[in-house]
């Protein structure tokens, strides 16, 4: 009780007894001697930004003048300042109007007598004009009479070079009818003609009215295709795609190949001559029963070998860290390879009947095993490519020596048997049928 | 390089250029009971084993071999500190045993090696219980630059019986066995690659003739469509 009676500077009850009335009674009393002038919260006002204003503890009022006190007021228009001007209903007439007609509206007296301020979009197209003697010196052609020109050329007045109108309005009963682009190609004929008369300027309009005609068409053909006839170019347009990214990818293959013979010659031959030094080593290291067998030796032999192993086949992690491992962590193939390649190569030790291989799934990793066995399989990587870019070409020679047919009809031209498959005999036989004939021209 | 400096220089540091290998042979034994066991249906007693391939005591440089086997039996983590590192139990079903070895200089990081534990094959004698089935496999150790401390122990290991050293499995006719195949392997597969890529140099050449050919005929027939 004494805790609260601190907090609420409550004398020390002598006499009173402590009830709710009193302390609510103290209380009252007390809160007079704190009183102080809050001015009242404007309604609406959020109750966190009037505490910032005003806060309870009497804190004076900030000395540094804020354009808070407007912040509630917008600003505004400044009326009254200018003298009225007043508007009149004044009669005018249109200049684009030929009848004169008189029509009233409402207008600035200070504006009075001005031009109607519409008539300024009231354009005329300039129609060249022509007299007799011009007509006859410059303008006489195939095709086009002196009343059949006059005729264009008012309607061309008339419809402000609407040829589309002008075609519509065409006088059918006195003229042949005339094409827009006939039209318009003897309107700028007549243009140019009479600009080069009067100025000698070589530079005029010239209408290729072939031109628009075939444009015309090639859009009138464009929008009446029939649905058959667009899903059809839409096939045929994929189609081309596809043949188009199949010869890409031929083309890459055969890219590829010359890498591929480069890479089957580096394996047959250098490294060949590179192991065997190394092989005679090994064997004395790897001795049966040999009592101690701790062995030393240099680091230095591998390198040769990881740097052999690159170009060809399979690209094996190289064990240089130091530590303790394995050896069979090193005829793991690594998981770049593939799963296509992982199966052939898996294909591939079972049809070399490498049971040991295949059952065990690996073979006894001594150093001179692992090596060996890495290089066979980074071999059989590689035979594994060379067949397939094999393929490739065969695919390639049978569709060259199809165009070459379609080209030439009754001549052919004949695929080296060592290149076909073994399969196709039949294709072979046709071959040897076709050289049989005379006309034949044969290519080795 | 970098356990070194892990370790700090009191491990000894690393012996640069030295690589001392140990092969060992780890695998299972297995027998059949001649019939499943009433009490906990199991049908064979096997014993999982690391054990040197040479005659000495691997004890100088393998602190424990710890086998993990499958989790149903009782505590399937076993350690073996002291040869022979084997183990004996009974079941009924193959997995996977996680055989993972420890090295007394603890800078040695552990090897793991993982072995499928055999117990049926179709040998009739090893059906009917008479004769006990053996799956074991060779592997090697390669200590790439060890510790000063761990060469010390490699170097210094003694025989462990004065008697001869078997193995159930020849491993040195199976080394000769697989070496020979793959290196025959080898060959047909160079052959083979060899003759593709002869096959391939045609396949190319014949490709840029034909193409040639068909160059001359379109040109042919370009002109002729002129005339």
């Amino acid at each position: 009780m004494a805790d609260v009676r601190d907090i609420l500077d409550i004398e020390p009850p002598t006499t009173v007894e402590l009830t709710k009335e009193s302390i609510l009674g103290n209380d009252k009393k007390n809160r007079k001697k704190y009183e102080y002038k809050v001015p009242k919260r404007p309604e609406g006002m959020h109750r966190e930004v009037f505490a910032l204003l005003c806060k309870d503890n009497n804190d004076v009022p900030p000395l540094f003048p804020t354009d808070t006190g407007k912040g509630y007021k917008q600003a505004r228009a400044k009326l009254g300042m200018r003298k009225v001007r007043p508007w009149k209903w004044t009669p005018f007439t249109n200049p684009a109007r030929t009848d004169g007609a008189v029509f009233h509206h409402w207008r600035r007296v200070a504006d009075a007598g001005k031009e109607y301020p519409f008539a300024k979009f009231n354009k005329k197209v300039p129609i060249p004009t022509y007299t007799n003697a011009e007509y006859v010196q410059h303008l006489v052609t195939n095709g086009w009479t002196r009343s059949e020109t006059d005729h264009l050329f008012d309607l061309c007045k008339r419809f402000d070079l609407r040829f589309i109108i002008i075609k519509d309005r065409w006088d059918r009963t006195k003229f042949s009818d005339r094409s827009v682009e006939d039209l318009k190609e003897r309107y700028y004929q007549v243009c140019a003609a009479l600009t080069k008369a009067k100025s000698n300027v070589d530079k005029v309009f010239v209408f290729d009215a072939e031109h628009e005609k075939r444009r015309k068409e090639q859009l009138k053909k464009l929008f009446e295709r029939t649905p058959d006839q667009v899903d059809e170019e839409q096939t045929l347009l994929s189609e081309l795609r596809k043949i188009e990214q199949r010869k890409k990818e031929r083309d890459r293959k055969t890219q590829d190949l010359q890498k591929l013979i480069t890479a089957a010659d580096n394996q047959a031959d250098p490294r060949k001559s590179e192991r065997k030094p190394k092989k005679s080593s090994n064997s004395s290291r790897n001795r049966p029963n040999k009592a101690d067998s701790s062995y030393f030796y240099r680091s230095a032999t591998k390198t040769i070998h990881f740097q052999a192993l690159e170009s060809a086949g399979i690209k094996f992690p190289d064990f240089k860290n130091s530590g303790v491992s394995l050896r069979s962590q090193r005829i793991k193939l690594p998981s770049s390879l593939g799963q296509k390649k992982m199966k052939g190569i898996e294909q591939m030790l079972i049809e070399l009947h490498l049971v040991v291989c295949v059952t065990d799934l690996n073979p006894p990793p001594t150093e001179q095993i692992c090596q060996q066995f890495n290089d066979l399989r980074s071999d059989i990587v590689l035979h594994y490519e060379l067949r397939g870019a094999l393929a490739t070409c065969d695919y390639e020679l049978q569709s060259l020596r199809h165009q070459y047919e379609a080209l030439a009809p009754g001549k052919t031209l004949t695929i080296p048997p060592i290149l076909l498959p073994k399969t196709e005999t039949e294709i072979k036989a046709d071959i040897i049928d076709v050289v049989g004939s005379p006309s034949m021209s044969i290519i080795h | 390089m970098a356990t070194t400096t892990e370790f700090g220089p009191d491990s000894g540091g690393r012996v640069k250029g030295v690589t001392i290998v140990k092969p060992i042979i780890y695998g299972n034994m297995a027998r059949y009971f001649g019939k499943k066991r009433e009490e906990d249906g199991h049908t064979h007693q096997w014993t999982v084993y690391v054990k040197p391939y040479h005659n000495e005591d691997m004890s100088t440089y393998v602190k424990k071999v710890h086998f993990k086997l499958h989790e149903s039996y009782n505590n399937p983590n076993r350690i073996v500190t002291k040869p022979p590192y084997e183990l004996t139990e009974t079941g009924w079903g193959e997995f996977e045993i996680v055989i993972k070895i420890y090295f007394h200089d603890p800078n040695e990081r552990p090897v793991t090696i993982y072995h499928i534990l055999k117990l049926f094959q179709s040998t009739p004698e090893i059906q009917l219980g008479k004769k006990s089935l053996v799956s074991e496999f060779y592997e090697e150790i390669v200590f790439q630059d060890p510790t000063a401390f761990m060469q010390h122990l490699l170097s210094s290991t003694r025989p462990i019986t004065l008697g001869a050293w078997r193995h159930d499995t020849d491993f040195e006719a199976k080394k000769e066995s697989s070496l020979k195949s793959i290196v025959e392997a080898r060959n047909r597969i160079r052959t083979e690659v060899i003759d593709l890529k002869e096959k391939l140099t045609l396949a190319k050449e014949t490709i840029a003739k034909f193409k040639e050919e068909i160059a001359k005929i379109s040109k042919v027939g370009g002109s002729m469509s002129v005339t």
